[in-house]
């Protein structure tokens, strides 16, 4: 266990950690741009020079290995000159882009070059290199030559992460540019990854491109629900549009997000988000569609089923079992989930696409029901006359719909979700407009808090069901999303 | 037929001149207040180095501003005649008669001159000739306070109210001092009309000093003048309005009712400016000017037509009206506003006694010289 | 640091305390006042504003309403890098960036709005603009208007040149400016 002192503070570590992640533990920022915690070490960048005590030279902290009785400085006027004029070579070319670069405001460039450079450029603006800007590479990144510092961070998540290899470094010396290999495309599922560890403008989202400066927004903690894995992600909006979402590294689940997660936030601010109910094909105020549907239920009170759904939060999946037991007090609902889950493509990507089986199971086990065959069997025989049931998991009974003949009452977020053959059709909010609690595949819950408003008029689910279970006669009142969970 | 109108000529007469009076001399009064109201924002913005208003124009002609009365009387009358919910819509209509018709009345017992022959007939320049009309003076500007007092009460506005208050009390104070001020010219001309006060004023003291009421009693104008401004609640004393806090008691009234008490003001300005000039600038009074014509100290003659010297006599008058009205306006953009103790002490503990001094101090001179 | 200045208020003798010739002394510089611009109305120094105007002063003609400035193309020097809406304490400007397809600056306004309603004239979004883009020498003052809308200027109305304009500074107008030689413009 070697003992390392840093700016005169002492630390045990253990056997090869490095300097840098050493003095990270002791609270002394190092600053580095090619170095990045997932990666492997590279040490091509030189911000991270610290001087060490009888080493002929400056060191760089993210390479070299902590020694027993190794004696580092961060802070000395060596070092800070060191800094001074590794970022003086950095911006030798880098242009002056900052208005128009998406990374300004938090570019690693900008942020070093206040805190440890200042100084003022010795080269003129048409003496800098020249390279091609505004390259489209794949579907979801714009590269910038110019911008590029050549830190190799996007080279090597792309060999080490996704082991995809499509980029590299072509040319040598002050020729050098990052480039994909010839005939790839940069199409891997994690390519966005690469805009967000680019410490520089280099790399920047087409999706997010120009859409908003990020010294306005505002960062709220969320999950990603495009599957069981069930990312921790960061929402990043402002005055209530979400401009995108980041991943939020921890221990259990991601370091990383896939661009399909990045790209969920687009179906809750899409245009076909419904506002109103839906009765067959015509859009119809949610009061006088609530009234219709609580009537088509009310109709067949014995032969009313209720299906729970992956996609719905624990507390909704708990507001429809209490539906069907207290409300409609009919035997025939199932929250019987249990797809085959596990990383697919040994990143991130779950074999399961819906982020909540392991909720709904929960609430199996508290509320009972049929199983998820006996259901569809009964549905396909015809003997259910009206299905209650969220969009997506309705779509799993199609066949047995389209066979049994049942009414099929959905709530849905998007028009583009409503199944076909959908009679009554109500909206709700979705994740990022309210609370909810899910399940992933390893057991763990995690919560989403709100960062927009849900349209006027369009509520959490929950309260959808309190208001159809009071439309349809019922005693069952739900005025919070705690009233769902009593009893489950 | 002509029998009847022989028989009652002199009442037909005589009612014909007072009406004559009447609509010549409020009309004049009238007419003045409006201007007044003009020469207020102009008087004070040529103090101030501006220029005041000079925006409202006819066919493009503005007259420096000549027709700004003219608009704001055409948008006082266009406006919403609001009353509020909750007042005493009786007592909140007439409070602005209140405010008003007591100080149109007093102008009846003003001479504005001594008298003209008209025909043959000696027509008296004064509307209602009455021998204590000093008193009635006095009486009817008590009237006012229940203009101020019903204005703020009927509104049923809290800030109304303590405009209202604060004037009642105001108002009450001064008419004391007011009424004191007057015994010393009282003692010494011994006459309470005011047309008899004027005629004692054209004497003279001393052979050339006219006998003015400012001369004999300068002690008891500038009392007098103090009260008078505080009665007429201009600003060393408008903490009846007191606009920048409180607004005062006629805050709920809008449009026309709300001109009435502002036409009221401006109105009580050339009342207390006509008060001032006739019990202590000698009235229609002009030195040395007698009925035959000129006579100057040293014996010199100018004899004058009997109608030029009444022209000159109303002249004059008219001439020292709005040479005072000018004084109280400039009075009114000059000095800062008392505080309401300031106010009250300054009526009971300074002015009061110095017009009971002044009493006593007349009466002593006056039995000294074998007056009495 | 608050400065302290010790004022010596000496008390009032007797003629002061009886107010009258102070009031007096008060009422002869008013009425000066009065019969001097009565006689001399020229020497007043109120203008008749928006008929007489007084030439603004240096850096008054810099605080005058906004203009966005134009390249020699025609099209904005502004490249919506929102400096100026971070910049703006009254929170009065909001743009929205769209991207040139083919001009290599890439970015340019697709809304850029100011409400002078908000607006408080402070020239911070001049001082913040690194594009030498936004400029306040237009040397209009904005005055009243019938209705809100009036005061709101949308990108048409900003953009307008001035004699001496255009002119080439501004980091990402290099990139502009070589673009518009390249197509023989300039």
């Amino acid at each position: 266990m070697p003992k390392i002192t840093i700016d005169g503070k002492t630390l045990e570590v253990a056997k090869g950690t490095t300097v840098l992640t050493a003095a990270q533990q002791l609270g002394v920022h190092i600053p580095r741009y090619c170095y990045h915690p997932k990666l492997s070490i590279s040490g091509n960048c030189r911000m991270c020079l610290v001087e060490v005590e009888k080493a002929p030279k400056l060191m760089t902290a993210c390479s070299t290995e902590a020694a027993d009785g190794m004696v580092v400085h961060t802070a000395t006027d060596k070092v800070k000159a060191a800094r001074r004029d590794v970022l003086e070579f950095l911006l030798i070319n880098h242009p002056l882009d900052c208005p128009i670069c998406d990374q300004a405001g938090e570019c690693g460039l900008q942020d070093y070059y206040m805190d440890y450079s200042r100084a003022k450029s010795r080269f003129a603006q048409a003496d800098k290199v020249r390279r091609e800007k505004r390259r489209v590479m794949g579907p979801h990144l714009v590269l910038d030559n110019e911008r590029c510092i050549l830190c190799t961070r996007c080279v090597r998540f792309c060999s080490e992460v996704t082991k995809t290899s499509e980029l590299e470094v072509m040319e040598r010396a002050d020729h050098s540019f990052i480039d994909a290999k010839e005939g790839r495309a940069l199409d891997n599922d994690y390519s966005l990854n690469i805009a967000d560890i680019c410490p520089v403008g280099a790399w920047t989202s087409r999706d997010f491109r120009f859409k908003q400066r990020v010294w306005f927004l505002k960062k709220t903690p969320g999950v990603c629900l495009g599957c069981a894995t069930g990312c921790l992600t960061e929402i990043h909006h402002n005055e209530g549009v979400i401009y995108r979402i980041m991943p939020r590294p921890n221990a259990d689940t991601n370091t990383w997000l896939c661009d399909p997660g990045r790209m969920a936030y687009k179906a809750a601010q899409a245009g076909d988000r419904l506002k109103k109910g839906v009765i067959k094909n015509g859009l119809i105020d949610l009061e006088p569609a609530l009234r219709e549907a609580a009537s088509r239920i009310d109709e067949h009170h014995e032969a009313a089923a209720v299906l729970g759904s992956p996609w719905l939060s624990v507390e909704d999946n708990a507001a429809l079992a209490r539906f069907a037991k207290d409300g409609l007090k009919t035997k025939n609902y199932s929250f019987d989930f249990d797809p085959e889950q596990g990383i697919k493509d040994g990143i991130l990507i779950n074999k399961d696409p819906a982020p909540n089986a392991a909720g709904a199971r929960k609430v199996k086990a508290a509320a009972g029901g049929l199983s998820f065959k006996e259901l569809s069997a009964k549905v396909a025989s015809g003997e259910i006359k009206v299905l209650v049931a969220e969009a997506r998991a309705a779509g799993l009974l199609k066949e047995e719909l389209k066979a049994g003949g049942a009414r099929l009452i959905v709530f849905a977020m998007n028009r583009s979700e409503i199944p076909a053959g959908a009679y009554a059709t109500l909206p709700y909010a979705s994740y990022f407009e309210t609370p909810g609690t899910f399940i992933n595949f390893q057991g763990l819950e995690r919560r989403t808090e709100p960062t927009a408003a849900a349209a006027e008029g369009v509520k959490p689910l929950w309260a959808v069901i309190g208001k159809l279970s009071a439309y349809s006669g019922g005693s069952l009142r739900l005025e919070s999303a705690q009233d769902a969970l009593k009893g489950i | 037929m002509m029998e009847l109108l022989e028989a009652n000529k002199d009442m037909l007469l005589f009612t014909g001149a007072a009406v004559l009076k009447i609509g010549v001399f409020l009309n004049a009064i009238m007419g003045f207040a409006g201007l007044l109201t003009l020469a207020e924002r102009k008087v004070s913005a040529l103090m101030q180095d501006r220029i005041g208003p000079n925006r409202a124009s006819v066919f493009g002609f503005a007259f420096n501003g000549l027709f700004h009365p003219a608009a704001d009387g055409i948008k006082m009358i266009l406006k919403e005649d609001f009353v509020p919910g909750r007042a005493d819509k009786l007592l909140f209509t007439l409070a602005p008669f209140f405010a008003l018709v007591p100080v149109l009345a007093l102008f009846a017992v003003i001479p504005f001159g001594d008298y003209v022959m008209v025909f043959g007939y000696q027509l008296d320049l004064v509307i209602a000739e009455i021998p204590l009309s000093l008193f009635l003076v006095l009486a009817l500007s008590g009237i006012a306070i229940y203009g101020v007092f019903l204005g703020g009460w009927a509104s049923r506005s809290n800030f109304a109210l303590l405009g209202a208050l604060r004037g009642a009390a105001q108002m009450v104070s001064y008419e004391v001092v007011l009424g004191l001020t007057l015994v010393g010219l009282l003692m010494i001309f011994g006459t309470a009309s005011l047309q008899d006060l004027v005629r004692a004023q054209g004497r003279l003291l001393f052979g050339w000093l006219p006998a003015w009421g400012v001369v004999v009693q300068p002690f008891a104008f500038i009392l007098f003048f103090v009260a008078a401004i505080a009665e007429n609640k201009r600003t060393p004393f408008d903490l009846v309005e007191g606009e920048s806090e409180i607004i005062g008691y006629f805050m709920e009234y809008s449009s026309m009712r709300f001109a009435a008490f502002m036409f009221s003001e401006f109105v009580e300005i050339i009342l207390v400016s006509m008060l001032s000039a006739t019990l202590f600038f000698g009235g229609w009074q002009v030195p040395y000017l007698y009925e035959s014509g000129f006579i100057l100290p040293g014996g010199a003659q100018f004899p004058l037509n009997h109608y030029l010297i009444a022209a000159l006599q109303t002249g004059a008058f008219a001439a020292k009206t709005v040479a005072f009205s000018w004084l109280l306006l400039v009075i009114r953009w000059s000095l800062p506003r008392f505080r309401f103790d300031q106010l009250m002490g300054l009526c009971w503990k300074r002015l009061l006694p110095l017009a009971l001094l002044n009493i006593l101090l007349t009466g002593a001179v006056l039995l000294f010289l074998g007056k009495i | 640091m608050i400065s302290v200045k010790k004022v010596d208020n000496r008390p009032l003798n007797f003629l002061e305390r009886i107010y009258l010739p102070e009031i007096v002394r008060g009422l002869l510089v008013t009425s000066r006042h009065f019969f001097v611009n009565l006689f001399n109305p020229k020497g007043m120094p109120t203008v008749q504003y928006p008929e007489q105007k007084l030439p603004l002063p240096h850096a008054a003609k810099e605080r005058t309403r906004h203009r966005l400035k134009l390249r020699a193309d025609g099209t904005p020097k502004c490249v919506a890098c929102f400096m100026c809406q971070t910049a703006c304490p009254a929170y009065c400007i909001r743009i929205e960036a769209a991207e040139y397809p083919d001009n290599p600056v890439e970015k340019s306004p697709a809304v850029f709005d100011i409400d002078l309603s908000r607006c408080v004239m402070c020239g911070m979004c001049v001082e913040a603009c690194p594009e030498d883009a936004i400029a306040m020498d237009t040397l209009e003052i904005p005055g009243g208007a019938l209705s809100r809308a009036q005061l709101k200027l949308t990108k048409e109305d900003l953009l307008m040149t001035l004699p001496g304009d255009p002119s080439d500074k501004g980091a990402a107008n290099r990139l502009a400016n070589e673009h518009m030689k390249s197509r023989g413009e300039a």
